[in-house]
């Protein structure tokens, strides 16, 4: 029995990356885009579940972290001529070194406050990248190059798919490890954990800092695949959705914000008629899970199955 | 002769206008029980609070082993090798047991033992406590007993040479009040732990304990071996009330 659960366990993540290789092959090149931005935003989604779910630490700076990695690597990339390859490297490093600023800053005020200095820190950001427009062309937007001589939605796809998987990995690896139990005894009683042994500003700082180096990286990808690069990546608007793909797929679940991620994203293809309209009810959407079914989308499923009797 | 454990001297903690500990000496020697008794209000809780570093003393020393713990956090505390459980219990309800006690073998942060080797030992400890078997189950689905003495065994997890325990027999019936004395008992001889322990079942923690401290409005008014406790009028008026004859 147990072998059976641990075959499962590799085998069902296997038959997805197995069928993720194919899209490609028949999807249009409309599509395409949809399933590469969906890969964004999963990787957005779950590295601020790593924090928002696992470390019950509500920050609103994760689309700043990838505007950072973005216009660092851009920028290096339009001055310097960096390779974007080792631009999104630097980028990742940055915003690193910010998260972990920030962090030290503002993660001992925990709750409400790393909220709110997080928020500021977000629309700083961004007036700072609107207004210095001589480096960061402001709301025209960076023109950067791209990873691939030859531009391909089909190449982008795979490269997405490939930092998706590795994002994911690790963060499995995480949330099983050591120090994902400590993630977890944090979120559970912060006191408790404390008086368990457990540095919490440390375990805060760390699941900070590495998840800003992940929205760093995403956004890097994002970036240098859109080859116009405007403040609209760390604007509030794209941290509201990746906060709701994150709220209605499952805070706290490995796989709900990867759920989030792709069903919103597809849906609001669906919806874009009504303008940004969408994101209003995305947010309207994630209060009512976030008050009803504070499990999101895959808790409710997760139930279901075991209400059915499949377990 | 017993080296002190722990030694405080003139620790007091204000909270606004109300004094909750005032210039209370008290100290462990090692391989004590010591009960700390006193009516409701009396500063037992902030006095643990301050010994486990969930906050700082605003006046006097708290040495443990020779070390000043004043200016450290509870973790640094726990490492130290001070243990606790908690007046209104704390487990990490959305864990389970068996995660619960790898926490506090986790904050021991000893390089040595693979995952395997970790969880074998927190089995152990559920085990001694005597929780075999309820590894798999949310701490949130125990029973309050069971809530305790899963507490009980998080903080033996940490290896604590001292262990602090807030009112472990509340709430209990009587069996099982029976069981947890047995089990304090144990930790003591066994495990060697010096014990600093508050509670209200006067029956139980007079019997247990070779001395008592006893706390009312912030200030120690008595301390002393269990017998001359229960016939002192100082402390029987503590928790009764000036007599009027």
């Amino acid at each position: 029995m147990v072998d059976n659960m641990e075959t499962k366990k590799i085998l069902i993540p296997l038959l997805f990356i197995i069928l993720a290789i194919f899209p490609p092959f028949f999807l249009s090149q409309y599509w395409l885009h949809v399933m590469i931005i969906s890969l964004f935003y999963v990787m957005m989604a779950s590295s601020w579940n790593l924090i928002a779910g696992y470390t019950g630490q509500v920050s609103f700076a994760h689309a700043a972290f990838s505007g950072v990695g973005a216009y660092v690597s851009g920028m290096l990339a339009v001055n310097l001529g960096t390779s974007p390859w080792l631009g999104i490297l630097i980028g990742a490093t940055v915003a690193a070194l910010l998260g972990l600023g920030l962090g030290f800053l503002c993660i001992r005020m925990g709750g409400i406050y790393l909220s709110l200095t997080t928020l500021g820190f977000s629309e700083i950001l961004r007036i700072i990248i609107t207004n210095e427009d001589q480096w960061t062309r402001g709301t025209m937007g960076l023109q950067v190059p791209g990873f691939f001589v030859e531009y391909s939605k089909a190449s982008y796809y795979y490269l997405f798919l490939i930092v998706a998987i590795l994002f994911l990995i690790l963060i499995y690896w995480i949330i099983h490890s050591e120090m994902g139990l400590s993630f977890r005894a944090v979120l559970n009683d912060e006191l408790a954990a404390s008086s368990s042994g457990i540095d919490t500003i440390r375990v805060r700082i760390s699941a900070f800092t590495i998840s800003s180096a992940m929205a760093g990286m995403a956004g890097g990808l994002y970036g240098h695949y859109l080859m116009l690069i405007t403040p609209d990546i760390p604007s509030l608007g794209q941290m509201f959705l990746v906060l709701a793909m994150a709220v209605i797929g499952g805070m706290g679940s490995f796989i709900g914000p990867v759920v989030g991620a792709f069903g919103l994203e597809i849906l609001s293809e669906y919806i874009r008629i009504y303008g940004e309209y969408h994101v209003l009810i995305f947010g309207l959407v994630a209060l009512a899970v976030a008050r009803f079914a504070p499990e999101g989308m895959v808790g409710i499923i997760k139930r279901r199955w075991k209400k059915g009797g499949f377990s | 002769m017993n080296p002190k454990l722990i030694e405080a001297k003139g620790i007091t903690k204000s909270f606004g206008g109300l004094t909750a500990v005032k210039k209370v000496d008290f100290h462990l020697d090692k391989g004590e029980i010591v009960g700390l008794i006193g009516p409701n209000g009396a500063g037992k809780t902030t006095l643990f609070n301050l010994v486990s570093g969930v906050y700082p003393p605003d006046e006097g020393t708290i040495l443990f082993n020779g070390i000043a713990l004043s200016s450290l956090k509870p973790f640094e505390i726990c490492r130290l090798g001070i243990g606790r459980t908690f007046q209104i219990v704390r487990p990490f309800l959305k864990m389970t047991c068996l995660e619960n006690v790898l926490v506090g073998i986790i904050g021991r942060r000893s390089k040595e033992g693979n995952p395997k080797e970790k969880s074998e030992e927190a089995r152990e400890h559920l085990k001694f406590v005597g929780m075999e078997g309820r590894e798999t189950v949310l701490a949130n689905d125990l029973t309050l007993n069971e809530k305790k003495r899963l507490e009980m065994a998080r903080a033996l997890a940490t290896q604590p040479k001292v262990l602090l325990l807030d009112e472990v027999l509340a709430g209990l019936n009587p069996s099982e009040i029976l069981q947890a004395l047995e089990l304090i008992e144990t930790i003591r001889t066994k495990l060697k732990v010096t014990i600093l322990w508050i509670e209200h079942v006067m029956g139980a923690i007079m019997k247990a304990s070779d001395r008592i401290i006893v706390l009312d409005q912030g200030e120690k008014i008595r301390e002393g071996k269990p017998e001359e406790i229960v016939s002192d009028p100082r402390v029987i008026e503590a928790y009764l009330g000036e007599s009027d004859a």
